[in-house]
């Protein structure tokens, strides 16, 4: 009996289509299980998942593994309101300098200065938050921009002509700081804020401050009525308008009666983005799967081919 | 609408941008005063050199006056996608740029004018304005299909939360005619907004 089963198995492996089923079912068997396993995970964590949103709000996410890291210095640049670290005793796999837009900031407590902590970056699921001195100046480099019109696209583009060197101090502004702080109610707790308004010899508290980068921006724009340097600095603005000396009204109404063989009627376009733009040469091509939208019933087309 | 690769990436916490883009044709009598809306928006925009703030807040407003003169709405159309990706989304947002302005005439009319014309001003019986948003998060109300009248009165609402909500990154607005005594016609609109469709 044992023997039949046995002549019976290796007649099966021994056909080259049944082996295949085999491995065919095996691999099917393993993948499933694999999926499952993967799926519970997710659902599992979607707790952490909206936990890490709040954090994860605004703009580039950090790549830097969660922990306590020692910083040497900190640079802020107004271009683009990227914040660069340059950290200490780091591991080997960890670089030493670290970039981010999305940084929060808080002063150390009372307890870490007593204990002579120094400035530390702190990162805990993906945020990440400086805790510096009081005194801890951050090196701010200021961009001198101009706004120039490409004649060509109608787009204003933002040049940097020079740049300078200056410091900012976040917790410095004494006075600001005290009453700032009891707004806030705590100092010691890591937060958004955006440098003030530039000025030569030094910037000292803070323009804005928020929970989020946004709240940040919103509470500096409270106090300037204009968008932080960075803020300015980051939008395009792209317009196809008449140029700036046309009034509008002015100009004399046309009528497309008189070129009835324009296929166009007049109009006006503007827009403005803090989008970063790709580096890379091609264009966007949208895949035939993704996107949304009124024309999906009839085939899904990428840009430009609808028209013909 | 939330696919397998989308949870994935929520839960690699990478930020989602969803960039809209949605048309609405308004014909009619009384549909020319619009114009005016409009361009008060972009003088505003013109005049802060494109700050998103000030152009949120002409978002709203241009969207407030379309709700209330909902009764002239023709027909509709929109299109959209997700992004992972901030490069992607911008060469996008860009894209559409390109694309909803190649739709009029934005040179400036050299044709010389004339002077012993009687003053008769036309009054456009059609208006088309293309809204386009890039924000973060996201808004069901924007993802899907609006050309129906609900479905458009519910984006345009959710457009003017989503710019309380400070998630804009990106928005644009394109009408045409351009202003008051300008014309768009219908023959126009059939050729250059093919994907409009009836309310």
């Amino acid at each position: 009996m044992k023997s039949i089963v046995s002549r019976g198995m290796l007649s099966i492996f021994q056909s080259s289509k049944s082996r295949q089923l085999v491995v065919l079912f095996l691999v099917l068997t393993l993948s499933w299980t694999t999926i499952s396993c993967g799926e519970s995970d997710v659902k599992n964590s979607v707790g952490t998942t909206q936990n890490t949103k709040q954090a994860q709000e605004n703009r580039a996410n950090t790549a830097i593994a969660d922990g306590k890291y020692e910083v040497q210095q900190a640079t802020y640049d107004d271009g683009d309101g990227q914040y660069t670290l340059f950290l200490l005793n780091t591991p080997p796999s960890v670089p030493a300098t670290f970039r981010t837009e999305n940084l929060q900031m808080a002063q150390l407590t009372p307890e870490e200065v007593t204990a002579n902590q120094s400035a530390y970056l702190n990162v805990k699921s993906g945020q990440a938050a400086l805790h510096i001195p009081k005194d801890f100046k951050l090196e701010y480099v200021h961009n001198v921009v101009e706004k120039a019109e490409n004649p060509q696209t109608g787009q204003s583009e933002t040049r940097v002509v020079r740049q300078e060197s200056n410091f900012w101090t976040p917790f410095a502004g004494a006075l600001a700081g005290q009453v700032a702080g009891q707004a806030i109610g705590n100092l010691f707790a890591p937060r958004h804020y955006v440098p003030p308004m530039y000025q030569s010899g030094g910037l000292f508290g803070y323009g804005g401050y928020g929970n989020s980068y946004g709240q940040a921006v919103d509470s500096y724009r409270q106090r300037y009525q204009a968008p932080p340097i960075a803020e300015r600095n980051r939008t395009v603005y792209r317009t196809t308008q008449r140029s700036r000396t046309t009034e509008f009204g002015s100009s004399t109404p046309r009528s497309s009666f008189g070129s009835s063989s324009s296929q166009r009627s007049t109009g006006t376009g503007f827009g403005s983005s803090n989008l970063r733009r790709s580096n890379s040469s091609s264009s966007y091509r949208r895949a035939p799967s993704s996107g949304f939208g009124s024309g999906r019933s009839s085939g899904s087309r990428s840009f430009g081919g609808r028209r013909r | 609408m939330s696919s397998w690769r989308d949870r994935m990436n929520q839960f690699s916490g990478r930020t989602r941008y969803v960039v809209c883009r949605l048309f609405l044709h308004l014909g009619g009598e009384q549909v020319a005063p619009l114009l005016g809306t409009l361009n008060q928006v972009a003088i505003a925009a013109q005049r802060d050199e494109g700050d998103l703030q000030t152009l949120g807040e002409g978002l709203v407003e241009i969207c407030q006056s379309l709700l209330q003169s909902e009764v002239y709405w023709q027909s509709a159309a929109n299109e959209g996608d997700v992004f992972w990706d901030e490069g992607a989304a911008g060469d996008y947002v860009n894209g559409l740029f390109t694309d909803s302005a190649q739709r009029y005439l934005s040179q400036p009319d050299v044709t010389p004018a004339h002077k012993d014309d009687p003053l008769v001003v036309p009054i456009t019986r059609h208006v088309i304005v293309m809204i386009t948003v890039a924000f973060e998060g996201e808004v069901p109300e924007l993802e899907s299909d609006l050309a129906d009248i609900s479905a458009m009165k519910e984006g345009l609402k959710a457009l003017i939360n989503v710019h309380y909500q400070d998630a804009i990154r990106a928005i644009q607005i394109h009408f045409s005619p351009a202003q008051l005594g300008d014309e768009l016609t219908s023959d126009q609109i059939l050729v250059n907004f093919p994907e409009l469709i009836p309310l």
